[in-house]
């Protein structure tokens, strides 16, 4: 019994199908917001899910330098990733499905699983665009997970609980991003670059290298690294929101919290010019990690202060 | 082959698939020698005032991403092996637009040395759209026209010219 | 007047020396006959004193009775011009000292005129083909006076840019290679980079993918159908194109264009550069990854758009010009509509020209990149807004007056930073520049007929005609042997002489900073379509895969 329900979160409800189903919607969301900025009309509704179901039906090609077996692997380790740490989350507002003490790090290396296999992938179809380009991401990796993680921990010091479920709890009765200001510009930016959004997008930086470490997969594989994007937006998403905006209980704030960061998110997306990849390094341990450490520091003192 | 006989499930299936297909055309543009004249115009579908995102349409960087190859220009000597090589990383399905007057006949470059001749001469295209160059609006069209083309279920053009050829007398 | 006099009179005093014939075929024009040995002394007096630049070389076949072909270098000093004419055999033995020492980019005008027809260059660097297919048979010429189809059989051997599977060189450093079909170029080219990590250590070019022939075609087709060939040289500057050749056809028939037609042509050719800099601003932000300036910019192009259909009924190739005159006018209600356009523009431009040089994020990816100072420029021999972004002026419509211009003169502009905020800065301020002389001119039009009647054989001679393009100074060389058809045609694009200031400038830079560097000079592959060089790092070993693994493996024991 225990096993069929815990299959069904995972592959129907929160997670799972419907995840992606949510995920492409608020994907088609951020498409719209942005070609509204831009001044366009943008895509239909049900664009990412017709790209999808295309990308599906299509052939596809392996490289005849790659792995096969690492080639097929990777996409369904990545999607793997995101789909687990959906379900340590908070989704439609409804109590995560599991919790542990300790789950936050857990979620977020989860989430790091799906660049990883990106970087992998890049590496093993070694065509030159796809090995720059997963060079590219991991090295952004290095950059923006410390202090996204640190940016995350902030509110966890606040609640005083590395649980996810219990900081939610807490946020709810302390809006923390006006306490905690830099922290959620960071955790906000830092999502940013973990989803390789402009102005983050330089592994995939169509100009110098095509489509970066995705170049060379086609149908299915491109298909299942975009689905994981998708379900990774949703998942950073909500955990920004839960942690930084008064938490999130009941579908109402969900939809609305989340809907509020995304809309931020596509209002600097359409703002700022891609960052070299020096540049985003640059900016990510200049400014980024130092801020967030002077937060944590602060409230490590104020807290020590209060007991 | 008959589609009459497949099973309710295989029918929606496949006609989802062909919807999907139809509404997410990504392309990639390769230019073989053209003057510019319709490479710009393609770009400018792409903005504010025509906006094929509209339909779905995307222009994408690699040939392995992409459901259709926009071909601009007279194939010259030196693009004509290039062109093979990235109609041939594409995935299947894939469809063939040929854009301008000089890549349907040579245009006004008919006969010089450098040129080979028109983009059909090498490999299978399905849709033409004539202009030097065409307008955005037209190459909007000449895309719809393709979509409304297999939409009724048709074969894509290039396939069934090949089939007419093949087929004896 | 009086300066050309006297510039020229400077310039036969320089080449005293070496001067074996000299002549002026037209009043702004010296043309003095060398030799093969005192081409280099001649070069290097010209070049020494700063006698203006070389703006091209052409190269003449006078076909197969005459026995000889010519090679001819311009020099160009504001309105004056003066050609060293060398006379060598024709055959394989045509042989010419390179002077790419003296002047850098006589490369690309050398490489060419070793492959259209065949002379040899002693001391060149380079042997790599340019712009001729990879595939085509040595020791043809196409531009030769008795080629053949026939004889550009394709040879299957040659494979020169073919990329070997193994593009690996060692260590961190490999090739990237761009084009020729590649999201960052509108258009095949094809560059290797090779980088190391992120950073660009050498930088290849093979051009050649959109080389059609166009120059031999035009000595096939009369005068009249040559305008429409070249008005398809360039889509994007189709005008000036046209513009050029059709002055420099006026120019030999000697026929004078009216105020009116000269006027009209002048205003189709600022709205030209108008939709051609508003164009290139979009490509440029979209290769930062700026996508929304992308956007906004090509979204305010469409007004450009709009005016040059309303006043020639055509989008893109708008085919305005006609041998003696234009084909079109400009009514009161097209002026007052191309006005209102203009208002528009004159604020969108304005909002760029800020967004240019205060986002910050803009200014990361622009300020202090692919900075060339005003030496550099010179020794380059960059034009167009290229140089005029390092302080260096060169714009034809201010040196050498043409057309209008001569009478509704225009300020130059220019900056001094050479870098590629610069480049953008100089290119929106002459857009201003431009709607204010396409204002003057609408309210100064002068009345009058549109054409004149052209001859359609067009009398013995030759002339050189020059016009800035939006990307620089456009040079069409023509001759005519008094028939129907030209006898030659050289048409050198700006592009072309633009091409070093990506190639010198990339190596040292960021990966991410190459299509910038491309896109900062504007380039135009369609235009120019020539040319290779190469920035080798000393000690290139091309690695295969399994070497490198092994190599990799032995690295990490």
């Amino acid at each position: 019994m225990n096993t069929l329900s815990s299959l069904v979160s995972l592959l129907v409800f929160p997670a799972g199908l419907t995840l992606i189903f949510t995920g492409m919607f608020y994907e088609w969301i951020d498409r719209k917001l942005v070609a509204r900025f831009q001044n366009r009309v943008g895509p239909r509704w049900f664009q990412p899910f017709a790209d999808m179901v295309k990308l599906f039906a299509k052939e596809q090609i392996t490289p005849g330098l790659a792995n096969p077996f690492l080639f097929f692997g990777l996409p369904v380790i990545a999607i793997a990733g995101a789909l687990t740490a959906a379900l340590y989350v908070p989704l439609m507002g409804l109590e995560p499905v599991h919790s542990f003490p300790g789950d936050l790090i857990v979620t977020i290396y989860l989430l790091s699983l799906l660049t990883m296999c990106i970087g992998l992938a890049g590496w093993n179809t070694s065509s030159r665009f796809s090995l720059v380009g997963a060079t590219r991401a991991l090295t952004q990796m290095f950059a923006y997970e410390a202090p996204f993680l640190l940016s995350l921990l902030g509110p966890a010091l606040a609640a005083g609980s590395w649980q996810i479920s219990e900081i939610n709890q807490y946020a709810a009765s302390h809006w923390i991003a006006l306490s905690q200001p830099i922290g959620f510009v960071v955790a906000l930016i830092g999502l940013m670059g973990k989803l390789e959004l402009p102005p983050f997008d330089s592994p995939e930086a169509e100009t110098e290298i095509v489509a970066g470490a995705l170049t060379d997969y086609s149908g299915r594989g491109l298909a299942i690294f975009k689905l994981g994007k998708s379900i990774e937006l949703i998942v950073g998403i909500t955990l920004v929101s839960a942690f930084y905006l008064g938490g999130l209980n009941g579908l109402l704030p969900f939809v609305l919290k989340t809907l509020a960061v995304l809309l931020l998110m596509a209002v600097l997306q359409s703002l700022l010019t891609r960052l070299r990849i020096d540049q985003t390094v640059g900016l990510w341990w200049r400014f980024g990690a130092i801020l967030v450490l002077v937060q944590i520091l602060i409230i490590i003192f104020l807290r020590g202060a209060s007991l | 082959m008959n589609i009459d006989h497949d099973p309710l499930w295989v029918k929606v299936a496949k006609k989802v698939r062909t919807w999907a297909r139809l509404n997410s055309l990504w392309a990639v543009h390769f230019n073989s020698g053209s003057c510019n004249g319709c490479d710009i115009e393609i770009l400018a579908t792409l903005t504010p005032r025509y906006d094929v995102e509209r339909f779905g349409i995307k222009l994408e960087g690699s040939p392995r991403h992409a459901d259709v190859l926009i071909v601009t220009g007279p194939v010259t000597r030196q693009a004509r092996e290039r062109l093979i090589r990235t109609y041939e990383q594409m995935p299947e399905p894939k469809f063939v637009i040929s854009v301008g007057s000089c890549s349907i006949s040579g245009g006004v470059f008919e006969g010089c040395y450098n040129v080979g001749g028109a983009v059909d001469e090498v490999i299978p295209v399905d849709v033409f759209i004539p202009g030097c160059p065409p307008r955005p609006e037209a190459i909007v069209d000449g895309i719809i026209q393709l979509i409304t083309h297999l939409e009724k279920g048709n074969p894509p053009p290039s396939q069934s010219k090949q089939a007419a050829e093949k087929a004896p007398a | 007047m009086k300066n050309i006099e006297q510039d020229l009179k400077k310039a036969e005093e320089l080449l005293t020396g070496w001067n074996r014939e000299a002549s002026h075929p037209e009043t702004n024009r010296l043309d003095i006959v060398v030799t093969v040995d005192d081409l280099r002394p001649a070069v290097t007096a010209l070049h020494d004193a700063k006698w203006g630049y070389l703006s091209a070389i052409t190269g003449l076949d006078l076909g197969v009775e005459a026995g000889q072909m010519e090679a001819l270098y311009h020099f160009c000093n504001g309105p004056a011009i003066t050609t060293l004419r060398i006379r060598q055999p024709r055959g394989d033995v045509s042989r010419l000292p390179t002077i790419e020492d003296i002047i850098p980019p006589a490369t690309f005008f050398e490489r060419e005129m070793h492959e259209m027809l065949g002379f040899h260059f002693t001391g060149a660097r380079s042997s790599d083909r340019l712009f001729i297919s990879d595939d085509w048979p040595e020791g043809v010429y196409p531009m030769r006076a008795d080629f053949k189809v026939e004889q550009a059989q394709a040879v299957e051997d040659r494979r020169a840019d073919e990329m070997p599977e193994e593009g690996v060189i060692g260590g961190n450093t490999f090739v990237v290679p761009i084009g020729p079909q590649h999201p960052a170029l509108k258009e095949p080219g094809h560059f290797e980079f090779t980088v190391d990590g992120e950073v660009v250590t050498a930088a290849r070019m093979r051009l050649g993918y959109a080389h059609r022939g166009i120059e031999k075609a035009a000595e096939s087709r009369n005068w009249i159908q040559n305008l429409y060939l070249f008005e398809r040289v360039c889509g994007i500057c189709s005008h000036v194109h046209t513009m050029a050749y059709a002055m420099g056809v006026e120019k030999l028939a000697q026929v004078e264009v009216p105020m009116r037609a000269q006027a009209i042509r002048q205003i189709v050719a600022g709205l030209e550069r108008l939709h051609s800099h508003l164009l290139w601003l979009g490509v440029a932000a979209h290769e930062a990854g700026f996508d929304t300036l992308f956007m906004y910019s090509w979204r305010d192009r469409e007004t450009v758009m709009n005016l040059l259909e309303q006043v020639t009924g055509n989008r893109v190739n708008y085919s305005a010009n006609v041998l003696g005159g234009v084909k079109c006018d400009i009514g009161l209600e097209q002026a007052r509509l191309i006005k209102e356009g203009l208002n528009f523009l004159e604020t969108r431009i304005r909002h760029y020209l800020e967004v240019v040089t205060t986002d910050a994020m803009f200014l990361n990816r622009t300020r202090n990149v692919g900075t060339i100072t005003y030496d550099e420029a010179e020794r380059f021999g960059l034009l167009g807004p290229t140089a005029r972004a390092s302080g260096l002026v060169r714009d034809v419509r201010i040196e050498a007056p043409y057309g209008a211009y001569s009478q509704f003169p225009i300020s130059a502009v220019t900056e001094t930073n050479g870098d590629l905020e610069a480049r953008c800065v100089v290119r929106l301020n002459e857009l201003l520049v431009s709607c204010f002389a396409i204002r003057t001119l609408l309210d100064n039009l002068p009345d009058g007929p549109l054409t004149t009647r052209m001859p359609r054989k067009i009398p013995a001679g030759e002339t050189i005609s020059r016009v800035e393009a939006p990307r620089g100074e456009l040079f069409y060389y023509i001759k005519s042997a008094g028939g129907e058809t030209p006898a030659r045609v050289h048409v050198r694009t700006p592009s072309l002489c633009n091409w070093v200031s990506v190639l010198e400038k990339a190596v040292g830079r960021q990966l991410a900073d190459v299509p910038m560097l491309i896109a900062g000079m504007d380039p135009c592959f369609s235009c120019n379509d020539r040319l290779v060089t190469v920035a080798q790092p000393a000690g290139r070993r091309t690695w295969s895969w399994k070497e490198l693994r092994e190599y990799g493996i032995e690295y990490y024991k």
